[in-house]
């Protein structure tokens, strides 16, 4: 729908514009509980709480540092999670029932109470499989799921992806110590300290989800996760996704709808006005008190899939960040002549004042010194890490 | 055809004559014509008879006369009229006159000669015309200097008042003129058609000038010497030197002289002449420039009447109800231009016989074809062309006129990047209307409309929505002081989504309003100080509110019904406008309107007191078909009056309440095609209105300018609001996800409208404010803690002017140029970090505001030259909308991307657009 309703302003012989506006401060201080996470079942439970902060802020949220976090049973049952001083609350691995509710206390660190509703637990049926189809401009990875009881109905999921990325040169040769001169200034570099090679992962940042209600049976067909567009990066070499599937309960798919509604889907001509969104916590101390978050209880079900670069057409180009990087090359001694005959000529170490103070890095041997390139071009530990994840094969 | 002398014949008197025995003649005349009469002299006394056709036309004689000479019957048969006779004894000739007496002898003195022999004698036997049971034709009046006759002819005038009543139609084509002012002269007497354009007017027997002023026609006189009840047709001339004259209300004295307050006629040719964004002249639009309307943004034809919602406008073409009256999504109007002939609407003083919705009445009228020739026109823009075709199926009775209308825009779609390319969006309407005369006193005129949009996004989702609309009308004269209107018609209104992209998945959602009506409206000129207004009407009305099927074979999706709603609204209604003295006049009705909700239905009960919610339902009642579920009844005041100051001075006040029983539901910013109606129920109350409004209205420099101010205060009951994540489609309580609000809405309008000359249009500005509240503790949640808030369409300030200048007859050029506060927007107070991404946190609604908006448009319009008798007239539209570029805010909003929270702004018509059209009449 929202896509229609883009076209539409395209159409408009592409007269419509969508501009970036400065974000202004708020026009009101708020300091309200932000309560996210999943009491998992049969993995460690991650509850992080936050404070919301005034929109032009630097900084995303105000960790909530020092409260009391508890998992209540409905037949009366306790969890404590223990504070990891960032405003994440964990807990080990929790047996939980499946024919009980649970919920959430949380005792902030000035005194008040909140409460969450409780929540039934909701198992998660197995990912089946995770489709990918080279579609117009890009990549459409979709999700096939199904619960053959038809208990699950509403579904959510979100992602960790992971893709390999190659600098513009490989550095074979590292700065070993400057003070010792050649050769031993510089040597071959071992494979720990290789920055040709690294994986960047990231996080899902849009909601995912997807029903089935309407449906004879639970049954989730090539529901769309991610479109990875044709000259991304990320299908360059290698890209895998973990996708983690969530079964939810019909208000906590409500939530989450509202929420996806409310601050992504927004702003077009037939989009939605915005509306407050209402959670399943409560501040019990002043019920006036708004809260944002709704807690959910259950197990995660996760697949993992690879997508090599042959997977995906051959004419898709990438688009990376070493597009234009050159390779130099530096010389212990060059000499420098200059046309004017009251300047006398002069030798310049390049390798003492561009590679021993870091500005280039070199790359290679050449005759007289070595090739370089700079940083950006050479090291991927500036945008990843060259540990290769367990998971990669 | 009789010979026609008289300006020499003073020549003949001086040759005078050899007496001659006149032999006496004995006739009986009953309702004689002209000829009757001369022919039957001629015969029976071997005179020749002189005179001039067109002057005695109307004259009747009815006369007996036993054994009289010839000259004693003509004294007699002329005593006491305008007309003369002379008689030359010698040539055996009568010459007959008008107004002018011929004398038979030279002033006295010139031959000492003594007069006498001329001098009428008294009338012997007259019959008096009253028992004579033969009705007057008739006249069709196309002279200005010519007296008509009105009425059986009468010897001696009687006293009092008769009627005289009639068609006001174009002499080019024959076609009636809605909306035409009659006036008589020296006094405040005065008329406008109906939209047939017929007209009734009662006024003192004897002689009197009328003045006719029709939109888009020359002013016309008409002198009528009325003796009794008659008809009258006035022809008027189109105004075809006049090329872009701009006629705002119906007529110039009209502003200050009707009891209407805050109604708005536009016809056509002004419609034409404001520039519109893609050239095509915009029937619906062209009503954001009157005061008091507003819109929440440029991608809508939605419009809200001074504070009323969008749904809150009904909107009629020729009485057929328009549920869409928009193409693509709201950027092209369902109206032809090409036969549209001008619309009106009704703010504050709505008349008793509309109802149904509580803020205004827009009608927009259709032209009637040609009864006399084939006439015909076409226009080409960049996205649409239309064709028009009219003429008489049976000359000066039966005509037709045609118009279709068709888009290719594909086109412009293959300019979009790849993933747009192959989309495809087209609409197409067609208008028939057919009237006939069966004969002076009855009409027939069958009405039609069909539209239809496609629009499709690659292969995935493609969107149909249509619009069928029949209705016949019988317009009945019982006399010249009673006649009706009867219609009966369908309306339908339906569209549907489906998707096969997903094979799982692919759905078909389809909804449809259907309602059938009958109508029939009474005018009654009851004397000269009232008419009354009379009828009633029935609207039955079958909504689907929604079904979803699968839409392939392989689809899982389980079948899916909203109950179809049935409803009866009815009502009965009377008005009278009552001239308490030429000055003063008050126009007052009352309209008992009904409501039955019907079943087949299931109806939930709620415990009292509490919100509605799931948990809450106490019962559910299933009721089955046809049966009265629920009855709403409301009598709805209609009351307007008017005070003359001076003839171009006058005050004006009105109230009305009004009762609206439909609903629409929609929780987007923009009225979208794919909102869901409802219908009043047991659980959702119908929406009652009310208004008062004071207005002063002023015309100056010869009534060429018209200026008005008006003030208004407006309360609105049970308007639906919706709770926060409302989902409205498919629901199956759909009481559950609304909220009923109360508004209020108030405001001062001020316009200048100048009418007339080389430079005409209108200045407008309004100050306005809408609020609603939504305080009902058991609805569940409270939006902004039960205090007021603005209404997404609450722009205090409004400007807007409209202008034209004729530079020649074949070049004008137009400004429009608008101005409003930005509308109120919601945006959030904090960000908070969730799920992945920013997020932000909204608290109270509509606090802010977008930017202010500002646009001006220009056009040139080129005309071919005006020969009238030639065979195509072409003429060119050439402009320029959004001329400065401005970037106006639709909408300013907090959108989450790539886990960061950025704020934007989205412009619809960002840049200056150009357009071109291009019309051909034949």
């Amino acid at each position: 729908m929202k896509k229609t309703f883009y076209l539409l302003f395209m159409l408009l012989l592409v007269t419509a514009c969508k501009k970036q506006l400065a974000i202004s401060s708020s026009a009101k201080v708020t300091n309200y509980l932000v309560v996210d996470g999943n009491i998992s079942v049969g993995d460690s439970t991650f509850i992080t709480l936050s404070r919301t902060v005034n929109l032009d802020s630097g900084a995303r949220s105000k960790p909530e540092l020092n409260a009391v976090v508890t998992v209540k049973g409905s037949a009366g049952e306790n969890y404590s999670l223990v504070s990891k001083n960032n405003g994440q609350y964990v807990c080990a691995p929790l047996n939980l029932s499946l024919s009980e509710k649970y919920g959430l206390e949380i005792v902030s660190s000035d005194g008040k109470k909140y409460q969450s509703d409780f929540v039934p637990v909701k198992n998660a049926p197995a990912i089946d499989s995770i489709p990918y189809v080279a579609k117009g401009n890009g990549l459409q990875i979709s999700v096939d799921a199904h619960d053959a009881t038809n208990n699950t109905k509403y579904y959510r999921w979100d992602y960790i992806e992971t893709f390999n990325i190659r600098t513009a040169f490989e550095s074979k040769y590292i700065v070993i110590d400057p003070n010792s001169g050649p050769p031993s200034d510089i040597g071959l570099r071992t494979s720990q300290q290789q920055i040709y090679n690294c994986w960047i992962s990231d996080t899902s940042s849009n909601i995912i989800t997807n029903s089935s209600a309407k449906l004879l049976k639970d049954v989730i067909n090539e529901s769309p996760v991610i479109n990875i567009p044709s000259t991304s990066e990320k299908l360059h070499i290698r890209y895998s996704i973990l996708l983690k599937q969530y079964a939810l309960t019909s208000d906590a798919f409500d939530y989450y709808e509202l929420l996806k509604k409310n601050t992504e889907q927004i702003g077009g001509v037939f989009d939605a006005q915005p509306s407050q969104v209402t959670g399943n916590i409560h501040c019990l101390s002043n019920p006036a008190e708004p809260v944002i978050g709704f807690v959910t209880a259950g197990t995660v079900a996760q697949k993992r899939i690879f997508i090599d670069n042959s997977n995906v057409p051959a004419g898709w180009a990438a688009i990376t960040p070493y597009t234009g990087c050159e390779l130099h090359t530096l010389l212990y001694k060059r000499l420098v002549v200059s046309s004017n005959p009251n300047i006398p000529d002069m030798t310049i170490n390049e390798i003492y004042n561009l590679i021993y103070s870091g500005s280039e890095i070199p790359v290679d041997l050449a005759a007289g010194g070595y090739t370089s390139s700079n940083s950006a071009c050479v090291d991927c530990t500036l945008r990843g890490t060259n540990k290769k994840p367990s998971f990669w094969n | 055809m009789k010979k026609i002398y008289f300006t020499f014949i003073l020549f003949f008197a001086v040759k005078l004559l050899h007496a001659q025995v006149s032999k006496n003649i004995s006739v009986n005349f009953q309702q004689a014509t002209i000829e009757q009469f001369t022919g039957e002299l001629e015969t029976k006394s071997g005179y020749h008879i002189y005179y001039d056709h067109a002057q005695f036309d109307s004259l009747k004689i009815t006369l007996q006369v036993n054994n009289q000479p010839l000259e004693s019957v003509l004294s007699q048969a002329f005593h006491n009229t305008t007309y003369h006779y002379a008689l030359f004894e010698s040539k055996m000739q009568v010459f007959l006159t008008r107004d002018k007496e011929i004398r038979t002898q030279p002033a006295a003195g010139y031959f000492n000669v003594k007069p006498g022999q001329t001098q009428p004698v008294a009338p012997s036997q007259v019959i008096d015309f009253t028992t004579a049971p033969v009705k007057a034709p008739v006249i069709e009046s196309t002279i200005e200097n010519k007296l008509y006759e009105v009425g059986i002819k009468t010897n001696q005038l009687k006293a009092g008042k008769a009627s005289v009543s009639g068609y006001v139609k174009s002499a080019k084509s024959g076609v009636g003129i809605a909306g035409a002012g009659l006036y008589v002269a020296n006094s405040g007497v005065g008329v406008t058609t109906d939209q047939f354009g017929y007209y009734t007017l009662s006024l003192p027997r004897g002689k009197q000038l009328l003045i006719v002023k029709g939109v888009g026609m020359k002013d016309a006189r008409r002198q009528v010497m009325l003796y009794n009840d008659g008809d009258l047709n006035i022809e008027l001339q189109d105004q075809v030197t006049t090329l872009k004259e701009v006629k705002i209300s119906a007529d110039k004295v009209a502003n200050v002289r009707s009891t209407e307050m805050a109604v708005s006629r536009l016809d056509i040719k002004s419609i034409k002449q404001v520039p519109a964004v893609f050239g095509e002249a915009d029937v619906l639009r062209i009503v954001l420039t009157l005061p008091g309307v507003q819109s929440v943004g440029e991608a809508t034809t939605g419009f809200n009447v001074r504070g009323g919602a969008a749904d809150q406008n009904l909107i009629l073409l020729d009485d057929k109800t328009i549920y869409n009256p928009a193409h693509f999504f709201g950027f092209f109007s369902a109206f032809n231009p090409d036969i549209v002939k001008g619309i009106e609407l009704y703010k504050s003083t709505i008349p008793e016989k509309f109802g149904g919705r509580l803020s205004s009445v827009l009608e927009v009228t259709d032209r009637e074809g040609n009864k006399k020739n084939f006439a015909g026109s076409a226009g080409i823009g960049l996205l649409t062309s239309r064709l028009n075709v009219e003429g008489p199926i049976v000359k000066d009775k039966t005509s037709f006129i045609f118009g279709g209308r068709t888009s290719y825009s594909d086109w412009l779609l293959k300019l979009l990047p790849e993933e747009y390319k192959h989309s495809h969006a087209s609409f197409y309407d067609f208008n028939l209307d057919i009237s006939h005369q069966i004969d002076k006193d009855n009409n027939i005129y069958l009405t039609t409309y069909l539209s239809k949009d496609n629009f499709r996004l690659n292969s995935d989702t493609t969107y149909n929505y249509s619009n069928k609309n029949a209705n016949i009308k019988w317009k009945h004269n019982f006399n010249s002081r009673l006649y009706s209107l009867i219609t009966v018609g369908y309306d339908g209104y339906k569209y549907d989504i489906s998707s096969s992209a997903n094979p799982v998945n692919a759905y078909k959602l389809k909804f449809g309003i259907n309602q059938t009506n009958f109508k029939t409206d009474f005018t009654y000129y009851l004397n000269r100080n009232n008419t009354l207004d009379f009828g009633l009407s029935a609207i039955y009305y079958k909504l689907n509110p929604g079904t979803e099927t699968p839409n392939s074979a392989s689809s899982l999706i389980v079948p899916d019904k909203v109950d179809d709603e049935q409803g009866l609204e009815s009502a009965l209604y009377l008005g009278d406008k009552f001239d308490v003295t030429p000055d003063f006049s008050i126009s007052a009705g009352i309209r008992y309107s009904m409501f039955n909700y019907l079943g087949a239905q299931t109806v939930r009960t709620y415990a009292p007191g509490l919100p509605r919610t799931p948990l809450n339902v106490l019962d559910s009642t299933a009721y089955s078909g046809g049966k009265v579920i629920k009855t709403y009844t409301r009598p709805e005041i209609r009351v307007s009056a008017r005070y003359n100051i001076t003839d171009d001075l006058s005050l004006k006040a009105s109230y009305n309440t009004l009762a609206q029983y439909i609903h629409l539901l929609s929780n987007t910013t923009a009225i979208s095609p794919i909102d869901i109606y409802k219908l009043s129920d047991p659980n959702i109350k119908p929406q009652y209105g009310s208004q008062v409004s004071f207005g002063v209205f002023k015309n100056a420099a010869q009534n060429t300018i018209e200026t008005s101010v008006e003030v208004y205060y407006k309360h609105i009951d049970n308007y639906l609001d919706y709770k926060s994540g409302a989902k409205l489609v498919l629901s199956h309580a759909i009481e559950q996800e609304v909220l009923n609000t109360q508004g209020k809405a108030y405001g001062v309008e001020l316009s200048i409208k100048k009418t007339t000359g080389k430079l005409n249009g209108w200045i407008n500005y309004t100050y306005s404010r809408t609020f609603l509240k939504q305080d009902d503790p058991t609805a569940g949640q409270l939006i902004n803690g039960g205090a007021y808030y603005p209404a997404n369409y609450d722009k205090p300030h409004s400007f807007n002017f409209t202008g034209n200048y004729r530079i020649t007859h074949r070049y004008s050029v137009s400004l429009d140029v608008t101005y409003s506060t930005g509308r109120p927007i919601t945006l959030p107070i904090a960000k908070y970090y969730s799920n992945g991404a920013e997020r932000v946190f909204y608290s109270d609604r509509n606090e802010y505001r977008i930017p202010d908006y500002f646009r001006s448009d220009f056009s040139i319009n080129i005309y071919g030259n005006h020969k009238v008798h030639q065979k195509f007239h072409n003429s060119w539209t050439v402009g320029v909308y959004n001329l400065t570029g401005r970037q106006n805010a639709y909408s300013t909003f907090y959108q989450q991307q790539g886990g960061a929270i950025n704020s934007y702004q989205l412009s619809i018509f960002a840049r200056p657009i150009p357009f071109i059209n291009y019309n051909i009449r034949f």
